[in-house]
């Protein structure tokens, strides 16, 4: 849609064929660029889809609207459209009890489904004890809607999430993290039902216990339960990515109600991620990537030749995005006894795994249409699944967390990583001494 | 709101977040007629927009032989919002054309 407005802010008239499920997300997309009354014209093509006799069938049946769009005359409203009101939102937007609260939010579109903290005005000030930011300073303004991320906001739907004062830098940090990579937005509300997953490096991860080891990204520990819970908040209140209106995933992802993780830095013989990524090794930080899927495996041996064999002989074709190689602090010691850098593994899986020259062949598929994946790979490319690029340099990750096991895994899918620092309070210490004694306490049987 | 006095009341604050209106826009004007025009095609990188603009094209030269077609192929979903190194190639590439029909492939 934004190179339709493009085009028409170019004194061009454009019309711009959609799928008609996708029609409210177009809109709001259109919307969110200053043109609430683009013309669209809805057909019935599946998104993304390759069957030529239903995309025949469909644009033939629209193309009188195609040709309507282009010239019939525009509308009063068309030509200059009515301002939207100012939206003035009352402070206190409801009250009653705690199911009240929740039936209200739930029917506002504001929750994930789950039961919420309700967000009074004394929650919301605890809150705002994490962090030593005002609570009108603006994060950032968060596309599409380009709803205000102030820090005030955050703590909102941080109390929601059921999250600690002491999550606030992470999460003013993730905001940095959305508002910085210019196509989370778009992983957020696409068919591919990209999940955001977030990787915590540096003291921060111990300070407030963000679990790094055995079932790091299962539930059970507030941290990594609701520090991904409140992102997903955020994404649907100031983002303004709601399911079904802009989230338009095909299947969804379990991962969107929180997919959080500390890397293992205890028990990783390599340097941590964020500390790779340009930052001090003393240094808080979060980084945010969007895989789509998430596989485990048993590799074929827990050695370095095992577990390369088992990269570069299964992952799939047909896959898109960055690779996240997820790898137990065994196996990372497995790799570095033997002298392998997180580079060199890299290295390796990039030049290394390949289609196999007969697959598409085999498949069924001519590499001379226009729409099967085989097809993108041009002249001195080679059918190498991963190909470094200007925008993606660095296609292959390498993530370091969970327990001691032989279980590997693959993260699949999305942009290239964004970390930023999480900047601590003047007085981190004193918070997390208030909130460290909040753990589980499990009885024996 | 409950009228039972036993149950905690909770006054709340919203999570919606404020936006700042927008300047609007509105659309460009149409041309009356698409014979004798320029009509571009903006395919993105979604594999089913060739294929919808393969058939728009056919159904617009069928109706308008008279008409002309221009493609223009982004690398990813919005060559205006991405692909910052394109823009020039981007403005002129719209400066020759007279419409533009485009397929977002969703």
């Amino acid at each position: 849609m934004y190179d339709a407005i493009y085009i028409e802010e170019h004194d061009t008239p454009a019309v711009t064929f959609a799928f008609e499920h996708f029609f409210n997300d177009a809109m709001s997309a259109a919307s969110s660029k200053g043109m609430p009354v683009v013309r669209i014209v809805p057909e019935t093509i599946v998104s993304e889809s390759t069957v030529v006799e239903d995309i025949e069938a469909a644009i033939t049946a629209v193309a009188d609207d195609m040709v309507v769009a282009l010239t019939r005359p525009l509308t009063a409203e068309e030509k200059s459209p009515r301002p939207r009101e100012p939206e003035h939102p009352e402070k206190i937007v409801f009250k009653g009890s705690l199911e009240e609260v929740n039936r209200f939010f739930y029917q506002r579109g504001w929750t994930d489904g789950l039961p919420v903290i309700p967000p009074t005005e004394a929650a919301v000030a605890e809150m705002l004890t994490g962090t030593d930011l005002p609570a009108d300073h603006l994060v950032a303004e968060l596309e599409p809607r380009r709803g205000k991320a102030t820090v005030e906001k955050i703590a909102i739907n941080a109390v929601m999430a059921g999250a600690l004062p002491t999550y606030m830098p992470l999460l003013i940090a993730g905001v940095q993290c959305l508002a910085d990579n210019p196509v989370s937005g778009m992983m957020a509300a696409s068919t591919g039902s990209f999940s955001p997953f977030w990787l915590v490096n540096g003291p921060v991860a111990k300070d407030i216990q963000v679990i790094s080891s055995y079932g790091a990204t299962n539930p059970g520990n507030i941290a990594n339960a609701a520090i991904g819970r409140a992102m997903g908040l955020i994404t649907k209140n100031i983002r303004g990515v709601r399911k079904q209106i802009e989230d338009m995933g095909v299947f969804g992802n379990p991962g969107k109600y929180s997919w959080v993780a500390a890397e293992n830095e205890e028990y990783s013989p390599w340097e941590p991620l964020h500390v790779e990524r340009g930052f001090k090794k003393e240094d808080s930080a979060i980084t945010l990537t969007f895989p789509q899927s998430f596989q485990q495996m048993m590799p074929f041996g827990t050695d370095d030749k095992g577990i390369l064999a088992t990269v570069v002989g299964s992952v799939s074709p047909a896959r898109m995005g960055l690779f996240g190689l997820l790898l137990t602090p065994a196996h990372a010691k497995s790799f570095a006894d033997r002298g392998w850098t997180k580079k060199a593994i890299k290295e390796y899986i990039v030049k290394n795994t390949i289609v196999p020259d007969d697959y598409f062949p085999r498949l069924g598929l001519k590499t001379d249409k226009p729409f099967d994946r085989g097809n993108v790979t041009g002249p001195g490319l080679g059918p190498q699944i991963f190909r470094p690029s200007p925008r993606d340099p660095d296609p292959v990750q390498v993530f370091v967390f969970g327990g001691f096991g032989s279980w590997m895994g693959f993260m699949q899918g999305g942009p290239p990583p964004v970390t930023k620092k999480a900047e601590l309070p003047g007085n981190w210490d004193k918070l997390v001494a208030r909130y460290k004694n909040i753990v589980p306490s499990y009885v024996r049987y | 709101m409950t009228a039972d006095k036993s149950v905690a009341s909770y006054e709340v604050l919203s999570p919606w977040a404020e936006a700042d209106p927008i300047p609007l826009k509105g659309l460009a004007p149409r041309v009356a007629d698409l014979a004798g025009k320029k009509i571009g095609l903006l395919c993105n990188n979604k594999r089913a927009a060739p294929l919808i603009l393969n058939v728009a094209e056919r159904l617009l030269k069928e109706r308008y032989p008279t008409s002309e077609t221009s493609w223009f192929y982004a690398r990813s979903f919005s060559v205006s919002s991405l692909e910052a190194d394109r823009k020039a190639e981007f403005d002129d590439w719209i400066k020759g054309l007279d419409a533009v029909v485009a397929a977002v492939g969703d």
